[in-house]
């Protein structure tokens, strides 16, 4: 069955390669995806910080929208999106006033049924031999680190986590059915320091050397995200960390569509891996 | 910072109130266990404010102290405090609920950044249902180096822009910066309905 897709703004710029590559790699792994119409920004963490009432309002046009044309699910790959969008559905079933109020203003009305899924549980849960099937080679030496970063499983509000808390699991699963070595580490969940790289340096440069750090000593050769800004953050701003912080390997930072899309016989220049800051071959 | 000896509780329960109904949280359900200062992500940066002891504050009425602290501006919203608390209170929602509270108080942030930051993201997603990347650093930038120019610190004004010209040039070289410009139709949609909440909360 098709599912809705919200891309968000960073996979319409920045970030733009990861858009492609959830398309081309869920295509190839027989999911069917449709970019919802018109979408807008979901106010990300910012709007929180803000105003409460855009910080739901703006996302729940976005479930609006993917309801009305009869989808039951819709994919979010960026982990701010995702949180955002999630948190809306569950505030708007929460408080009814909220819940009318905000759909007496929109043009298509949230129902709240839709699951929103990340880009992480779409992929967790397509059959094993669909991945051999589709596998043209499978990575034989490659250590890697899992970086989940806070918002895949920790929100502002409860809501459902698909996998544990402290300690998830389900993009090692992936990882695995591909070859790659997928490390035990202390840093998983931890915080890039998202847009504090702009606003505050210093401390997430503190957050970025962390992590950095751990990976290292426990012999990692890259990182593996799902999230854009994790993956933006730790690898613009790597050269600055490790400058900072006296470090001198660099560690390549892969979007887990990047890896997939390698192992199902997509080359470096169809991912867009060229675009990124720390190449393999630096490291 | 007054001493429990000087403790007034009227003067705390407006505070006091008002940040538990805005964030949602139970703050009164702390018993100071400190499992969220354990966990603090930005904990080594904010001394001496902790979670456990920005809700103190808060109870205690000591609005100054939990409006401008290190705790407020520089927490990162990672909802690990929140998450580990085992009276589900989301400190990360208090922070920001604080953010709120001090802008709306007209009074100068602790962190200006932080607050141009996500104000200016904000705007630039309600203005064109899209964020922009470029126009909302843009816009970001106007309004820090604005500050800047009003202390008349001109060094760092030159030392801001060499630093983002450097990035920005890094970010071409790479093809990451991006020309297109975003928008949304459905923009206004969300205009009127913000417009009538407004409208309605006055």
């Amino acid at each position: 069955m098709e599912i809705a897709y919200y891309p968000g703004c960073s996979l319409k710029q920045s970030s733009n390669l990861y858009d492609s590559q959830t398309r081309e790699v869920l295509s190839r792994l027989g999911i069917s995806i449709k970019e919802i119409d018109d979408w807008n920004c979901c106010g990300a963490t910012s709007a929180g910080k803000i105003d409460d009432f855009l910080a739901i309002a703006m996302p729940a046009r976005n479930i609006g929208i993917a309801e009305q044309k009869g989808f039951t699910e819709m994919v979010i790959p960026c982990s701010a999106c995702y949180s955002r969008t999630l948190v809306a559905q569950k505030k708007l079933a929460d408080d009814p006033d909220l819940n009318t109020r905000i759909n007496d203003g929109l043009f298509r009305k949230v129902k709240g049924n839709i699951k929103v899924s990340s880009i992480l549980e779409v992929l967790a849960r397509i059959p094993k031999k669909n991945f051999k099937q589709k596998m043209t080679k499978k990575f034989k030496q490659l250590n890697a680190v899992c970086y989940y970063g806070c918002m895949l499983t920790r929100f502002p509000i409860d809501v459902d986590v698909p996998d544990d808390i402290e300690n998830p699991q389900s993009m090692e699963n992936i990882l695995k059915l591909i070859g790659v070595h997928a490390l035990d580490w202390n840093y998983k969940t931890a915080c890039c320091g998202a847009s504090a790289a702009m606003n505050d340096p210093d401390t997430a440069l503190m957050l970025m050397h962390k992590i950095i750090e751990d990976a290292l000593e426990r012999g990692a050769e890259c990182f593996v995200v799902t999230c854009p800004m994790c993956q933006m953050n730790l690898d613009v701003h790597q050269d600055k960390v490790c400058e900072k912080y006296r470090i001198n390997q660099r560690l390549p930072v892969y979007f887990l569509t990047e890896l997939i899309g390698l192992a199902l016989g997509m080359d470096i220049q169809d991912l867009q891996i060229d675009r990124h800051f720390i190449q393999m071959a630096d490291a | 910072m007054a001493t429990a000896l000087n403790y007034d509780p009227s003067s705390s329960a407006s505070l006091l109130e008002e940040v538990m109904t805005r964030s949602g949280q139970p703050l009164t359900a702390c018993y100071q266990c400190r499992r969220c200062a354990a966990g603090c992500a930005v904990g080594e940066e904010t001394s001496p404010v902790t979670p456990d002891r920005l809700i103190r504050l808060l109870m205690l009425g000591e609005k100054e102290a939990a409006l401008s602290n290190d705790l407020v501006w520089k927490c990162v919203s990672c909802y690990t405090c929140g998450t580990r608390c085992p009276n589900n209170i989301q400190t990360g929602r208090i922070t920001e609920t604080l953010k709120k509270i001090s802008k709306e108080t007209q009074k100068a942030p602790h962190q200006p950044k932080v607050g141009y930051f996500h104000d200016s993201f904000v705007k630039s997603g309600l203005r064109w249902g899209r964020v922009n990347e470029m126009e909302f650093m843009g816009m970001y930038e106007l309004k820090h180096l604005r500050d800047k120019f009003l202390e008349k610190d001109f060094d760092g004004i030159k030392q801001e822009i060499m630093e983002q010209m450097q990035f920005a040039l890094s970010m071409l070289k790479r093809k990451r910066m991006h020309f297109d410009f975003l928008k949304s139709i459905g923009r206004n949609e969300i205009k009127r309905l913000y417009k009538k909440f407004k409208k309605d909360q006055s």
